[in-house]
């Protein structure tokens, strides 16, 4: 890379906050024009948020962007569009009935005499299409593309629009090894054509494989900006972490306790689970591993009776339990910690002691109907045990922070009493400070005799609080490690059915 | 500094938007006071009240529905249903009359069942599923008058509709218990809480142990009931069956549960809201009258306040 070049992009002290957090504090960010540059971080260390701001989709709070040598604003996501910057989101935009010439074009019809011209809209397609290579044809429908050739698409959409500078989030979570292979010869001849390109990626051994320099984002600061030929991984997760890992969990529990709480047999639901087989006992937290997507999620919401066409055998406390619904699971005595605490945990407009109380709202039944007194009671306990900090009972959920709003999840599990405690990704989007409460708490409900099932997207974290390790590939089980012995290495091994330390590392540090 | 000034704009804002409402009931009363003297007469307060109810009635029905995440097209059908019927049976007398009840309260229940059936079961949006509901209804009830409906609402529907206890109509006692029912199943029932969270996000419901179809399912079957009481308070109230008793009642109920502030999506609001909806409705409708203007400005002025109250909340909305 030509070090003489002008920065194409400057960010300078970018703020922005969001109700109870702060997603970015004064960073700064740059690329020159050219390069491919990596964006890392943790879970919720402020990646997306600053493509966003770049991309137009959020408004900062504060600082300023120059593009091109010109201050600019963008207040809308066409706005920057117009300035030449395109982005390509985790989750494609991509209209699944519409052809992808007119997907490409969207809002931006080719017109002949006031009438969509068709036939130049697809030579145009088609064009910028060669270009990507992969046997696309512009008439297609774009639903009817593989995921590979979706993003294809996004990126054709972006250069249509003479994109200077591509923002690519997370572009490799949904792509298997070749197609990767594909997507980093499209960047390399997309560079080589003088495009500027942000990377964001979790996997480092992919930072290492396409970027020029890469920023490391923690806590919604800047970490510092690396040449990858002058770092390594090491270097580059310590940045990303800020510690080390090992100190932070409370200790495993130390006599092993006899009593199977939950035995699962042959359980099966629709593609995602197939046919897995364990027990968890009395005060053991289980670790439930594997790549993104392996059915860690729909495992436990299979046992929460949460998806339909659940097969398999459930026993609790030795007895044969049918749960159908999550109302069934409840009564039975398992709760669970759902994956996104915002749109499947917490009502966010209500307040904090009516969203712990929800599920067991009848406890509460007097004669004369609800006691509030003894809704208060329980609220207050609560929230006292898992030290939430609120301003008052009413005070709406959606106005804490992650972490708080995390604990307010974990009050209401809590509430039900649960035998068996199936937790997903509890500490996902949760600042530091909070993450280690958390672990302190799962811990204690184990030590006072929970069972707990805990899926983290973090490994460290899995191999830091589990007794026992259940590592899933696909939606099978790879094998059960003992929580002493596991490494990072062995469970990758089980999840990926290879040998790649390079992906166990990248694996370590998880998106966000 | 700044983030004071902002939050006390929104304080400013907020006691606005909650307290909105009454404070357009109270210049509704105002301008009634001053535009026509004739609004504050005993007997004329006494109609207005009187020909509330009807309306206030089927709207604490919308309001569950509504707050449940649905709606109900279906209510005026079930209304107008309900008077043929019962005019139909009785002809006016006494008599029959509690076999005719015993039909047009299983009518309504039933509906209930057949919109809650088709939201929860069938998937089909609560907006078409209650529109075609209507319609079905709207059919039933020409095929069984054959356009032409006949008899009339015997004497003791129409006491409880018509009379007077004291200074207060009668109907309105029945709207009164109506609310005070509903205030009791939200505020001190389990039931209640199912319903806000339901509507508020149906997912979450679920998951937090609640049968969320069964949740929609009630809202749909109290709506219909109170419909069948809502018809009968009309019917005696007018004191005879026509093609045309209840018609407008869906529209109306809405009208007054989303200038009550009940979101149009479920989950927030509550009973406070509609009841001022349905007496500002009613009170714009007697100046109406009162000013001698032709009966179309209804429409015009029912638009206009739904319009004026949508826009106030949908700043909320947009500012969130």
């Amino acid at each position: 890379m030509d070090l003489t070049q002008a920065n194409l992009l400057e960010m300078r002290q970018i703020r922005k906050t969001f109700p109870g957090v702060t997603a970015l504090d004064r960073v700064d960010f740059s690329c020159r024009q050219g390069e491919i540059h990596g964006l890392i971080g943790e879970n919720g260390a402020g990646k997306s948020t600053l493509v966003k701001i770049l991309a137009g989709a959020y408004h900062a709070d504060g600082g300023e962007i120059v593009f091109d040598g010109e201050n600019r604003r963008f207040t809308s996501p066409h706005d920057a569009q117009q300035a030449g910057i395109g982005i390509i989101y985790q989750e494609f935009t991509l209209l699944p009935d519409m052809s992808v010439a007119d997907n490409i074009f969207l809002g931006r019809e080719i017109l002949l005499h006031g009438f969509v011209n068709h036939h130049h809209m697809r030579t145009e397609a088609l064009k910028i299409l060669d270009r990507l290579g992969g046997n696309i044809r512009a008439q297609q429908l774009a639903g009817q593309l593989t995921v590979a050739q979706q993003q294809r698409v996004e990126i054709a959409k972006a250069l249509s629009l003479d994109a200077r500078l591509i923002i690519m989030d997370e572009p490799s979570a949904a792509l298997g090894g070749h197609e990767l292979d594909m997507l980093f010869e499209i960047m390399r001849s997309l560079k080589s054509e003088g495009v500027t390109l942000i990377y964001i990626s979790h996997r480092l051994s992919e930072i290492f494989e396409i970027c020029d320099r890469v920023t490391v984002l923690k806590d919604g600061e800047r970490v510092g900006v690396k040449f990858v030929a002058e770092t390594d991984e090491s270097e580059l997760v310590r940045m990303m972490v800020g510690r080390d890992f090992e100190d932070v969990f409370p200790p495993l529990s130390e006599q092993a306790n006899e009593h199977v709480v939950l035995k699962v047999g042959n359980l099966s639901c629709g593609e995602g689970v197939q046919d897995v087989t364990f027990d968890i006992r009395s005060g053991e937290i289980l670790g439930i591993a594997g790549l993104a997507g392996s059915g860690q999620t729909e495992l436990v919401r299979a046992i929460f009776g949460a998806d339909s066409e659940v097969k398999g055998d459930i026993e609790l406390n030795n007895e044969p339990v049918h749960i159908s619904s999550p109302k069934r699971a409840i009564q039975a005595g398992i709760t669970m910690a759902p994956e996104d605490r915002k749109t499947h945990g917490l009502l966010l407009d209500m307040s904090v002691g009516k969203n712990i109380t929800l599920p067991i709202v009848k406890r509460f039944l007097r004669f004369l109907g609800l006691s509030s007194k003894k809704e208060t009671e329980t609220v207050e306990r609560l929230i006292a045990n898992l030290d939430i900090r609120i301003t008052g009972h009413d005070q709406k959920v959606g106005q804490l922070s992650g972490g708080n709003q995390q604990k307010v999840v974990l009050a209401k599990c809590l509430g039900c009493e649960p035998k068996v405690l199936l937790l997903d990704d509890p500490t996902r989007g949760v600042d530091v400070g909070a993450k280690f409460e958390i672990y302190r708490l799962i811990r204690d409900l184990a030590n006072n005799g929970a069972a707990i099932l805990f899926i983290s997207s973090e490994l460290p974290e899995i191999l830091g609080m589990s007794d026992r390790i259940l590592v899933l590939s696909r939606g099978r089980l790879m094998g059960i490690l003992d929580g002493k012995q596991a490494t990072e290495e062995r469970i990758m091994e089980l999840a990926t059915g290879t040998n790649s330390q390079v992906e166990a590392i990248g694996e370590a540090v998880h998106h966000g | 500094m700044k983030a004071e000034e902002s939050s006390l704009r929104g304080d400013t804002f907020s006691i606005l938007e909650r307290g909105g409402i009454y404070i357009a009931l109270v210049l509704v009363l105002v301008s009634a006071a001053i535009l026509s003297p004739a609004f504050f007469k005993p007997s004329n307060l006494f109609n207005v009240l009187r020909g509330a109810a009807p309306l206030g009635i089927v709207a604490v029905g919308q309001t569950i529905v509504m707050l449940g995440g649905g709606i109900d097209l279906s209510l005026a059908g079930v209304m107008a249903l309900t008077t043929v019927v019962v005019a139909d049976i009785t002809q006016g007398q006494n008599i029959s009359l509690v076999p005719a009840l015993a039909l047009v309260f299983g009518i309504g229940i039933a509906v209930g069942f057949l919109n809650g059936l088709l939201v929860t079961k069938r998937r089909v949006p609560p907006f078409i599923a209650t529109l075609g509901v209507a319609i079905l209804l709207e059919g039933v009830r020409f095929v069984y008058t054959k356009a032409a409906p006949s008899g009339s609402i015997p004497p003791l529907v129409r006491f409880f509709a018509n009379e007077a206890v004291g200074p207060v109509p009668t109907n309105l006692i029945i709207f009164f218990l109506v609310v005070a029912g509903f205030l009791f199943v939200t505020h001190k029932r389990p039931f209640g809480r199912h319903i806000y969270s339901t509507g508020a996000n149906r997912e979450v419901a679920r998951l937090s142990g609640i049968d969320v179809d069964r949740v929609t399912l009630l809202t749909y079957v109290i709506c219909s009931t109170l419909a069948v009481l809502g018809g009968l308070v009309l019917a005696g109230f007018i004191g005879y069956a026509d093609n045309y008793l209840g018609r407008g009642y869906e529209l109306d109920s809405i009208a007054a549960v989303v200038i009550g502030g009940t979101s149009f999506a479920g989950g927030s609001g509550g009973i406070g809201g509609t009841v001022v909806g349905v007496l500002l409705l009613t009170m714009l409708f007697n100046i109406v009258l009162l000013l001698s203007l032709p009966i179309e400005y209804q429409l015009v002025v029912k638009g206009a306040v739904i319009i004026a109250a949508v826009a106030l909340y949908s700043f909320r909305t947009n500012r969130n």
